[in-house]
């Protein structure tokens, strides 16, 4: 019993381990602390939370000068004069508003056309529609029962009661209407203001599809949606975003695909947008993905519309938003961002092989500084002892430890990829040569960096280049420096906690309510036929098991 | 559907479970501990009826959690004894696999230390290792389902490929005589191939975790078959290719095995090095298995928040890992855990069917 005691007692670690040990639970009660912390920060200021709170936000706003001037709320008085006074009133000292008096001779009624330089065309206006209401326009155009806008031979025409709406359409470009008698604004003639022409892509090029992009119209875009083919089933539903510029955005998805309950909870997101303006579709990405504090992108945004419609064919949900060519699609999943839309058309044994290219290569983007300073620092055994030989000695001259050897190239790469973003294309090859080519030379020559390194480097910056999406490239760029502050620290092994950390992370995270790595991770084996291969058409029956469609067969 | 909240893995998540518990520390020590006991070339015998042993105690096992549909050993054990007996048989549990954990984690950071990294203290390897574990495991049991999946592929190839090439030097007669001294020696290594097999206690908690409980008798048994067969291959292909002799005296006889031989014109001239990274990744998912299963335990039994236990049980573990002073000391634990694991097994699933069974049948009461 003694004994026992004795050899139990023996046995009790020393002060050092129980420190250690305080240590181990402190660390990480902090980062969980931290990152809590973090998250609520972020998190309440990211969107109207529930309508309760929403109901709270706008009590403790409506004095703020956020909401409309007070008197701008009104409807029409029935009042022409009146009417036409407080509209100028309130935006009349626009000096590219113009007001176009006129009477209607048949009724002898005044009537005002209200209209922005540029956004109409002046002949149809001048022709058409001055010439209708001026000469043509009898009493039954206006029948006094209030529904004005049927008898109107215009196509596009809306009333408008409220006159801070009827203010606002008209400064979008509208051509506003104001007739004697009527209690109401007409809208006639949506804006047409210039936009560019249709180009490719150049962000996401192929050699292969069809050489189209969306550009900057909302309406242009949903009609490129709608011109990819016939079907009564493609539902696009506007909604308004923006709480001092709105902004229309749109949801697109296939009616009798798509999820009911992803669909609810892409709306109820998006209805929840509390933002002054959204410049760019990257705005709602940010608001209404699941974990910001992650590095993974959970939306997908593309420029190509038979990205989006194949999307929307597999039981996704795309947005978009007026004012950029780049849609979201939502939810995503890892693989699907190394997927091109390429592997589809050319043939299934080309398209599997570049597909399996893509994921080797992203491993790399990710994996080879860090692969690269655990081998040299650490383990110089575990390599082919020649190799390892002659990296070392081609090493010899290098001053410093593999970690700061490999910053050093991995940070003039990264500086000179921005760089060669940002200068125009002819310029921005020289310098590509410039700093591939002759920085890296010289580095070797002036022994700062080891010539295999600068092959590591080199392999690694083209990889990440062979991703489809540059946003996911953008991610790797970034953990590949974490993965290296790994393996500086602990060489292979931290390689290792470094893949486990990645891989415990992804498995946690969700795009709209679909486990990020599916299909590896849960695993269904139905979508792995579009996985690392592309399986052949004839055999790609079924949509994504993932997305858990309505109508999951893709064959009659 | 799409934002499923419930706790539930699949029968293929919950076998690969299973067999990531299972398959671990065992793969560089098995060929040694069970030689040293039987001394003939008779141990994959051993390690093939230990195996069958164990496949009946799994059955048992799932057997008498699927009387107890959605609960876990921790809830049910108190339902069978009582609420203080079944807490103290838990807590025996609990305790079991927080020793395994801190064992796991022993034996992963003196491999470390051995082959990749000379000279690093060790708690710089345990420290980051736990970490990493802790925020797998705060993930839950789906989380942790997942990334074994994403492993259990890698290292069962890798592991293949690895005994593929020392298929050269493999000699069948270093396997023989068959039986030459009798069914003696292979009974008496039964003793250390208990140990490998240690963690199917797992079985209890897991079945409570299926979506279709009623699988759970072929999921389990696929998720022990595919680490009894691993192990014996491995007993095989390491004293068929070094010889009986060399597997009892070295410490970590199958990178033994597998550093003995070179492959020229590969990338890898040996195939140590991803012996090494599968089996670092395979002792993260056993030493992440048995953390969540304590944690799980604890929280069950003293109704705790589940997450607050991981932190807590953070420090408790690195301190047991910390315990063994040598690695000779460390193995003396794990014959130890192996000995714990049998009277366990009689106290925990044997003894409590058998109440059970009293109970319920004998007795006619509604438990």
């Amino acid at each position: 019993m003694i004994s026992l005691l004795s050899s139990v007692i023996s046995h009790i670690p020393g002060w050092d381990v129980f420190f250690q040990a305080g240590i181990a639970l402190l660390i990480p009660l902090a980062v969980s602390r931290i990152y809590k912390a973090l998250y609520s920060l972020v998190g309440s200021g990211r969107a109207v939370e529930s309508p309760g709170s929403s109901a709270k936000k706008r009590k403790g706003q409506s004095d703020a000068p956020v909401s409309p001037p007070p008197q701008a709320r009104q409807g029409f008085s029935g009042n022409y004069a009146a009417d036409l006074q407080s509209i100028k009133s309130a935006i009349g000292r626009n000096s590219d508003l113009h007001f176009k008096e006129f009477t209607i001779t048949r009724l002898q009624k005044q009537a005002v056309l209200i209209y922005v330089d540029g956004m109409q065309n002046d002949r149809i206006l001048n022709l058409q529609i001055m010439q209708f209401l001026m000469l043509e326009a009898t009493a039954d155009s206006f029948s006094p029962s209030g529904s004005a806008g049927q008898q109107l031979p215009f196509s596009q025409l809306s009333e408008a009661s409220d006159l801070a709406d009827f203010n606002k359409s008209v400064l979008y470009g509208y051509a506003g209407l104001l007739i004697e008698g009527l209690p109401q604004g007409l809208l006639i003639q949506p804006p047409e203001g210039d936009s560019r022409s249709l180009d490719e892509p150049v962000s996401e090029a192929l050699l292969r599809g069809p050489r189209l992009g969306f550009s900057e119209s909302l309406n242009e875009n949903t009609s490129i949606l709608r011109r990819q083919g016939r079907s009564d089933q493609l539902e696009m539903v506007t909604h308004r975003a923006g709480n001092r510029i709105q902004k229309d955005l749109v949801i697109a998805y296939m009616k009798d695909i798509v999820n009911p309950e992803l669909l609810r909870e892409v709306e109820s997101r998006i209805s929840k947008l509390d933002i002054d303006f959204l410049a760019e579709s990257g705005y709602i990405e940010q608001l209404i993905e699941d974990n910001y504090l992650s590095p993974f992108q959970q939306v997908q945004n593309t420029e190509r519309p038979d990205r989006v419609i194949s999307a929307l064919l597999e039981g996704r949900i795309a947005i978009l938003l007026d004012g950029t060519p780049f849609a979201l699609i939502v939810p995503v999943t890892f693989s699907m961002l190394l997927q091109s839309p390429e592997d589809y058309y050319e043939r299934w044994l080309p398209g599997s092989l570049l597909r399996m290219l893509r994921f080797a290569a992203s491993f790399l983007a990710l994996m080879a500084p860090a692969l690269y300073i655990s081998f040299i620092s650490f383990h110089p055994g575990l390599i082919p002892t020649e190799l390892a030989l002659s990296i070392i000695e081609t090493r010899q001259g290098v001053p410093f430890p593999s970690i700061i050897e490999v910053l050093i190239l991995e940070v003039s790469i990264e500086i000179l990829r921005e760089a060669g973003i940002r200068l125009p294309k002819p310029v921005g090859q020289a310098m590509g040569i410039v700093g591939g080519l002759i920085i890296g030379d010289a580095a070797v020559n002036a022994g700062i960096v080891s010539p295999f390194l600068v092959i590591v480097v080199a392999v690694t910056a083209i990889s990440s280049f062979s991703i489809p999406m540059y946003s996911a490239g953008i991610t790797l760029r970034i953990l590949r420096f974490v993965g290296m502050g790994f393996a500086a620290l602990l060489g292979m092994f931290g390689t290792i906690l470094f893949f486990l950390m990645i891989c415990s992370h992804l498995t946690k995270l969700k795009s709209f309510g679909v486990p990020y790595l599916t299909p590896v991770s849960p695993f269904r084996a139905r979508d792995w036929k579009d996985l690392f291969f592309r399986a052949p058409l004839a055999l790609m029956k079924r949509r994504p098991a993932m997305m858990k469609t309505q109508d999951s067969k893709r064959k009659s | 559907m799409f934002t499923r909240t419930d706790d539930r893995i699949t029968a293929t998540q919950a076998a690969v479970f299973l067999n990531n518990t299972v398959l671990g520390a065992g793969i560089l020590t098995l060929p040694r501990s069970v030689s040293e006991a039987v001394k003939t070339p008779d141990s994959w015998l051993s390690v093939l009826l230990g195996g069958v042993i164990v496949m009946a105690v799994v059955t048992l096992m799932v057997k008498i959690s699927q009387q107890f549909p959605g609960k876990t050993i921790f809830q049910y054990a108190g339902t069978i004894v009582g609420r203080v007996p079944g807490a103290f048989l838990c807590l025996l549990l609990i305790i079991y696999f927080l020793i395994i954990a801190g064992f796991e984690i022993r034996s992963l950071a003196e491999v470390t230390l051995f082959f990749l990294l000379e000279g690093t203290p060790i708690w710089a390897i345990i420290l980051p290792f736990i970490w990493v574990g802790s925020y797998l495991v705060y993930g839950g049991i789906n989380a942790i389902a997942r990334v074994f999946q994403i492993i259990f592929p890698i290292s069962i190839m890798i592991l293949l490929i690895c005994y593929g090439f020392s298929l050269r030097l493999f000699d069948i007669n270093n396997l023989r005589p068959v039986l030459g001294s009798g069914i003696l020696p292979v009974l008496s290594g039964l003793k250390s191939t208990v140990l490998v097999y240690t963690g199917c206690e797992v079985v209890m908690t897991l079945v409570a975790f299926m979506q279709q409980p009623r699988q759970a008798v072929k999921a389990m048994l696929v998720g022990i078959g595919i680490p009894i067969g691993l192990y014996l291959l491995t007993v095989v292909m390491v004293i068929g290719g070094v010889s009986i002799d060399s597997a009892i005296t070295s410490t970590w006889p199958t990178i033994d095995l597998i550093r003995s031989f070179e492959i020229p014109g590969f990338l890898f001239e040996r195939m140590e090095f991803p012996l090494m990274v599968i089996w670092l990744m395979q002792m993260f998912c056993n030493f992440c298995s048995f953390f969540f299963q304590a944690s799980l335990g604890i929280s069950q039994i003293f109704r705790l928040r589940v997450h607050t236990v991981i932190y807590l049980l953070v420090p408790v573990i690195f301190i047991s890992t910390m315990v063994p002073k040598s690695v000779n000391e460390l193995f003396s634990l794990g014959d130890m855990i192996g000995k714990a694991g049998i009277v366990l097994f009689l106290l925990i699933p044997l003894m409590l069917s058998v109440i059970w069974l009293i109970r319920t049948k004998g007795l006619k009461q509604h438990v």
